[in-house]
């Protein structure tokens, strides 16, 4: 079983869900080749346990563009014919490895979170109707398949190993969407990812005004305060502040999570924490599965209790 | 000598021919004063009133009028005053037709005189009781504004916050007409006074006023020629302001003597309680009331009816709690709207000017004004003109929720609506999931029919502590042996407050999909626990041809206690207090059998302070428990406020009530103001359970009651 | 000035399943339907750029079966001029990308808009194999959009942890957006219904082409180990809680 990864990087760090894709095509057997492409890619840390070879493609820009990954992808698959190609499912690689299996006619999967194997066929996990159910799919085609994996779920591969260097030269069409710059989000005054205690509201707060309820709850019991993607998306809170897939990834001593649903891109983000207790109203809420500790209860009544006891 | 006077003694021919040119002058004024407002009441929409509802609004306004009942209630001593000054006003108005009657027509035409004699006695001394009457009702109004200064009428703008305002157009306009009165009847009776002075005839004594105050003068020294020369110049310094003040009329408050009774005439019995269908002409888009001319000429009428009184501003829950409506405010907002876009002021051309397609929303009034209102009726009703606030504000929202002008929240929540069929979000098949702790299974109506349909509601259907009344209600039920069914799945929300909060449409739809399903059921009435539910069903589904018995838990328990379906089993010693629910009270009249059913139970009840049509609403009607808090720091909510009111009647161990959001309000209320361990509350279901010694709950949760 | 927006009728389960007899999906009973929340905020998009810019046509595409034309009258009654479905069976991304391509391809639109994902199926890549098929661009995981109405555009992308790629596309062009990039407006029932009284285009799709994957067997997910509920009023709750933070905090 051929594995293509593709690795994601940010700024001249590889990002995590790379060093989980190796782990995941290390399990299906290998040999693993991790494409990195970049305008420094030698200057990528991926000698990680699993992968057997490293192809760099110099390119001429630092920082992800989607139709460079475009191109170089089916440059790979032409070049390397993988079986599987993994990818991680993240922002930037939506951006183009849809397109590619699209443009190629290819098996594809999106937010993978189980992979096996029968034979030689690949069958993967993924959810279906807002992760309430899972189903598991294979892919009849003939061709290889790209595998978008849910990231925080396979392990992190281990360094070490001795992988085999390559080059490969592609040459690219000029990029239709173009990286200008970066932009930082506002400068959080709190480092949400480097706090011991977070105290988490999500939706069940109901409004705006009640923030602030929790921001002194918080502060008495000396937590920092996180939020849930909602709040953030109705603007009541910046983004340094949420936890989730698609904001911080937190591992805290002690998670305290008030009115959150249990949202599997939410626990994405927070599930490696220490302990974590969970007060929703909703006794069939699915952080009570993730948690530790639980309470069907009202949140604004525990709150309170709280206060009085800090 | 024949008891009577001349008429005019003492002018000469040319003053009486400029007496008679000042009355047609100001005739004139007067008329066209009349007709610019007529005018101004034409640019409104144009409503259907039948002269079958216009008769019937005239017997209403007579009644009203001449009973004063809605003026005395609750203000005894501005309500005899008015009483005194409608009075008194009317009569001497009266006496001067009379007078004008014989002078230019019977006299001249049917050469026939009656104002002498035992009439002309009668006639003199009721218009000095009457008149002396109008003195002590313009006293009181003096007494009341200048002395005593109660809050409602200090004009004190809750809407703009720190803003600045000027009323003093406002005050200044109050005296006016109190001074003008005063000085008229002083005038007045000092006319009669120094005529009587002049030759005191005896049987003037049946002046009793003039007749003293002549005999002071003449004892002062002041009788016969001297006399009637004062006597001459106070009948000009009277007659000039007589006839202004007549003339000033439609350009002053005195404009409410036409106004009100006019708008008690025209005016909606059924204002609020059935909220109107938008009108088929609409055009796209425009819905509600987005420009002064979208209101309907009724309610042009009724921005005139408005004294300033402050009866609504006083009753309001959201003024109460500091929201920024009152709804006298609101009134006298659109009240200078109109008058400076289309009324006599613009025709005047006197400031401040409005546009008459200027938008009302943002201009005029604030959307979170509108927004703020739970439409619980208190001002409608209090309102002793008639002005019909809720059916205004409602037309406003229809606007603000056609332009997206609303809370985030409130469009959640209508998106939830039509999306699942209920507030919470929650999907169809969780609705009836609240009968599963029951011992017994509750007939689905759909398949079986049954006596009684029981349409339960989203409150009760899914707030957990609201399942537990539910519960208790369906084994009272059972224990009686009725025969029940409710909808399962299939129930929508009523509609009640979505309609109340605007959306008009979601209501029509919700209404067209409960009529279908519940007219394919067999049964033979409908009741609810939830008085929002009720009262649209039982009043505003019909016109969409909805049309059933329908009745409210609290008049089924009490047909069950009566009949002895329900035997009470163990007598409760409470001593308790019942808030009267708006959909229920004040919007249906039920007040008596919610009363019944507690005695039937044996308690103690203590009336709340503000009861029965009095009721303070708990905050949550008109869909504003779907919105986002707009109180100030530091006021207390109105449901805290109720809350504070039942601790001061001491010793109370009950807060019952008789609707799912008054549950869930003042639940959480008890918490929030403190008073947790004072007082807890009470379904009315869960004491009629209790009564027949049941468990409250047979699920694990009887600890938890208190909290 | 064209604007395309491809939306998608999503199916919601509540917490409760039960499954078809041959165990490949959910029984639709236990299903309710809505506009998907992203394509909401797509179309929203595509509604303020209209307004931005004085005047272009937005219209409203979804590939499905009849049902799915709620999701357009949604669209209409939000404020877009046209509605077009494609009639399709199509579930997996890929597919349904082809099928969206037969309406979109005769509007030659300046832009075309997808939510990043669907609620109920979470792929995230409708759009991107859309722009393949389209041969256009893509910027993926829009939460801010800036355009005069010609040339390149300008989005801003959301990273994880809110770091913000600015990215300038060439149009015509493929954007999928994110929540949190506007508020979708209200339609009211009164447009709704106005709604269902406007024609909806229906075509047929080339239904050609493997699906992307095949689903085997679904199933209800096995339940967590759960959490040790707490038990008692909240003050008992509290009390707990204080009490395993302290211990955990040491």
């Amino acid at each position: 079983m051929r594995v293509l990864v593709i690795a994601e990087h940010l700024r001249g760090q590889v990002r995590d869900v790379t060093y989980e894709l190796i782990a995941a095509g290390h399990l299906l057997g290998g040999p693993v080749l991790v494409a990195a492409i970049g305008s420094e890619p030698a200057a990528l840390d991926l000698t990680r346990v699993g992968v057997d070879e490293i192809v760099h493609v110099p390119v001429a820009g630092p920082d992800f563009e989607s139709d460079v990954y475009q191109q170089v992808l089916a440059a790979l698959i032409a070049d390397r014919r993988p079986d599987v190609i993994l990818v991680g499912f993240t922002v930037n690689s939506i951006g183009y490895a849809p397109a590619v299996a699209t443009k190629l006619k290819l098996g594809f999967a999106s937010d993978v979170f189980a992979l096996r194997q029968e034979g030689e066929t690949i069958i993967a996990t993924r959810a279906f109707y807002g992760s309430k159910v899972h189903a598991e799919i294979d892919f009849p085609g003939p061709g290889p398949v790209i595998l978008m994996l849910r990231p925080t779920v396979w392990p992190l591969a281990a360094p070490g190993g001795a992988p085999k260097v390559t080059e490969m030269r592609v040459s690219l069409t000029a990029s239709r969407a173009r990286h200008v710059q970066f932009a930082e989000p506002p400068k959080a005054d709190v480092d949400i990812g480097s706090a011991d205690f977070l105290l988490s509201i999500g939706r069940g707060i109901g409004e705006k005004e009640k923030i602030a309820l929790f921001e002194g709850l918080a502060e008495k019991m000396g937590a920092t305060l996180a939020v849930s993607r909602p709040l953030v998306d109705a603007g009541w809170m910046p983004s340094s502040r949420q936890v989730g897939q698609s904001g911080r990834t937190v591992k805290p001593k002690v998670y305290l999570a008030l009115g959150i649903s249990g949202a599997v891109q939410h626990l994405a983000g927070m599930k490696a924490s220490g302990t974590i207790i969970a007060i929703n109203k909703d006794p069939e809420a699915a952080i009570f599965d993730a948690a530790h500790y639980g309470a069907v209860a009202d949140l604004f009544e525990v709150a309170r209790e709280l206060e009085k006891l800090y | 000598m024949t008891p009577t006077r001349t008429t005019f003694e003492g002018l000469a021919p040319w003053e009486v021919a400029v007496w008679y040119a000042l009355v047609v002058i100001s005739t004139a004024v007067l008329m066209w004063g009349i007709g610019r407002l007529l005018l101004k009441y034409r640019h409104g929409w144009r409503s259907r009133l039948s002269s079958r509802q216009l008769a019937r609004g005239v017997a209403r306004a007579a009644l009203s009028v001449f009973s004063h009942d809605k003026l005395r209630r609750r203000q005894r001593l501005a309500g005899t005053g008015h009483l005194l000054i409608f009075y008194g006003f009317l009569t001497l108005f009266i006496g001067t037709v009379i007078l004008a009657f014989q002078d230019d027509f019977a006299r001249p035409i049917l050469h026939f005189e009656f104002w002498r004699g035992n009439f002309y006695l009668v006639y003199s001394l009721l218009l000095d009781v009457f008149g002396a009457g109008l003195i002590a009702g313009v006293a009181v109004m003096a007494v009341t504004r200048g002395v005593l200064k109660p809050a409602r009428l200090n004009y004190k703008r809750v809407d703009l916050g720190e803003a600045k305002f000027d009323r003093s157009r406002y005050v200044v306009g109050d005296w006016l007409l109190v001074g003008a009165l005063l000085y008229l009847t002083v005038t007045g009776f000092l006319l009669e006074a120094l005529r009587i002075a002049e030759t005191n005839p005896s049987f003037e004594v049946w002046s009793p006023v003039g007749w003293s105050l002549a005999q002071a003068l003449r004892g002062a020294g002041i009788s016969g020629a001297a006399a009637s020369d004062a006597h001459l110049a106070v009948w000009w310094l009277h007659a000039v302001i007589a006839l202004a003040f007549v003339a000033a009329i439609p350009f002053t408050k005195a404009v409410h003597m036409l106004a009100s009774p006019a708008n008690l005439a025209v005016g909606n019995e059924r204002a609020g309680k059935e909220l109107p269908r938008p009108a088929a002409a609409t055009r796209p888009g425009q819905v509600g009331y987005a420009h002064i001319t979208d209101l309907s000429w009724q309610h042009l009428v009724s921005l005139d009816a408005c004294t300033k009184c402050g009866r609504c501003h006083d009753a309001c829950p959201a003024t109460a709690a500091g929201y920024p409506l009152s709804p006298r405010d609101l009134i006298l907002d659109l009240r200078e709207a109109a008058e400076g876009s289309i009324g006599i002021r613009a025709a005047l051309g006197i400031p401040p000017r409005y546009k008459e397609d200027a938008p009302l929303l943002g201009e005029v009034v604030r959307p979170e004004t509108v927004w703020s209102c739970t439409q619980c009726m208190a001002c409608v009703s209090v309102c002793p003109v008639g002005i019909e606030h809720v059916p205004i504000i409602n037309q406003l929202r229809r606007r603000l929720v056609e332009q997206n002008e609303m809370d985030a929240t409130l469009q959640k929540t209508l998106e939830a609506i039509h999306t699942n069929g209920n507030s919470f979000g929650e999907p169809r098949r969780k609705r009836p999931r609240w009968t599963r702790e029951l011992p017994f299974a509750v007939k689905d109506i759909r398949q079986q029919p049954a006596d009684l349909l029981w349409f339960v509601g989203d409150f009760a259907s899914f707030d957990p502590r609201n399942q537990r009344v539910n519960r208790a209600l369906a084994r009272v039920l059972q224990t009686a042996g009725a025969d029940f069914g409710i909808l399962h799945d299939a129930e929508r929300t009523a509609g009640c407050d979505v309609r109340r909060a605007g959306e008009e449409g979601l209501w029509a739809s919700l209404a067209e999909q409960n009529i279908a399903t519940i007219s394919a059921c067999e049964f033979k009435r409908i009741f609810s626990s939830d008085p929002h539910g009720y009262h649209t069903l039982k009043n505003e589904y019909p016109e969409l041809g909805g049309r059933w018995t329908v009745i409210h838990h609290s008049e089924l328990l009490l047909e069950l206690l009566e009949s002895g379906r329900l035997r009470p089993v163990k007598r409760l010693g409470y001593r308790v207090t019942y808030h009267d629910p708006c959909m229920l009270g004040r919007y249906n009249g039920v007040y008596d059998q919610p009363r019944r059913v507690l005695e039937a139970l044996g308690v103690e009840l203590v009336e709340m302070p503000r009861n029965r049509s009095n009721s303070f609403c708990c905050g949550a009607g008109g869909g504003r428990i779907w919105m986002k808090e707009l109180r100030p720091e530091g006021v207390r909510r109105p449901s805290e406020q109720r809350i504070d009111e039942a601790i001061a009647l001491g010793g109370i161990d009950y807060f019952v009530v008789a609707c799912p959001k008054d549950v869930a309000m003042y639940e959480d209320a008890i918490k929030t103001s403190g008073h947790q361990g004072k007082i807890q509350l009470r379904e009315l279901s869960e004491l009629v359970l209790e009564t027949l010694d049941l468990p409250l709950d047979s699920t694990a949760e009887t600890g938890k009651e208190a909290s | 000035m064209k604007l395309v927006v491809c939306v998608k009728l999503v199916k919601i389960l509540g917490d409760e399943v039960e499954f078809k007899p041959d165990g490949m999906d959910v029984d639709p009973d236990y299903l309710e339907a809505a506009l998907n929340e992203w394509d909401a905020c797509a179309l929203e998009e595509a509604l303020l750029i209209r307004e931005r810019l004085g005047a272009a046509e937005v219209v409203a595409v979804t590939a499905g079966a009849s049902g799915s034309e709620e999701a357009l009258r949604r669209c209409l009654a939000m404020g877009a001029d046209r509605a077009i479905r494609v009639e399709s069976t199509a579930e997996d991304p890929l597919s349904t990308a082809r099928e969206l391509v037969a309406a979109v391809t005769p509007e030659s639109p300046d832009l075309v808009l997808c939510g990043v994902q669907s609620s109920d199926s979470v792929q995230g890549s409708t759009g991107t194999a859309l722009s393949e098929l389209l041969g256009l661009p893509c910027v993926a995981v829009v939460k801010k959009l800036e355009w005069a109405g010609s040339g390149p555009a300008t989005a801003h992308r959301e990273l994880e942890g809110g770091l913000i790629d600015i990215v300038e596309v060439d149009t015509p062009a493929v954007l999928t957006i994110q929540t949190g990039i506007n508020q979708p407006r209200y339609a009211t029932l009164r447009a709704i219904k106005v709604a269902e009284q406007q024609e909806i285009v229906v075509i047929r799709g080339p239904s050609d082409g493997p699906p992307a994957y095949r689903i085997r067997r679904m199933f209800a997910p096995p339940k967590g180990h759960g959490a040790q509920m707490l038990e008692g009023g909240p003050d008992e709750i509290a009390k707990q809680i204080a009490g395993i933070i302290r211990e955990r905090l040491k």
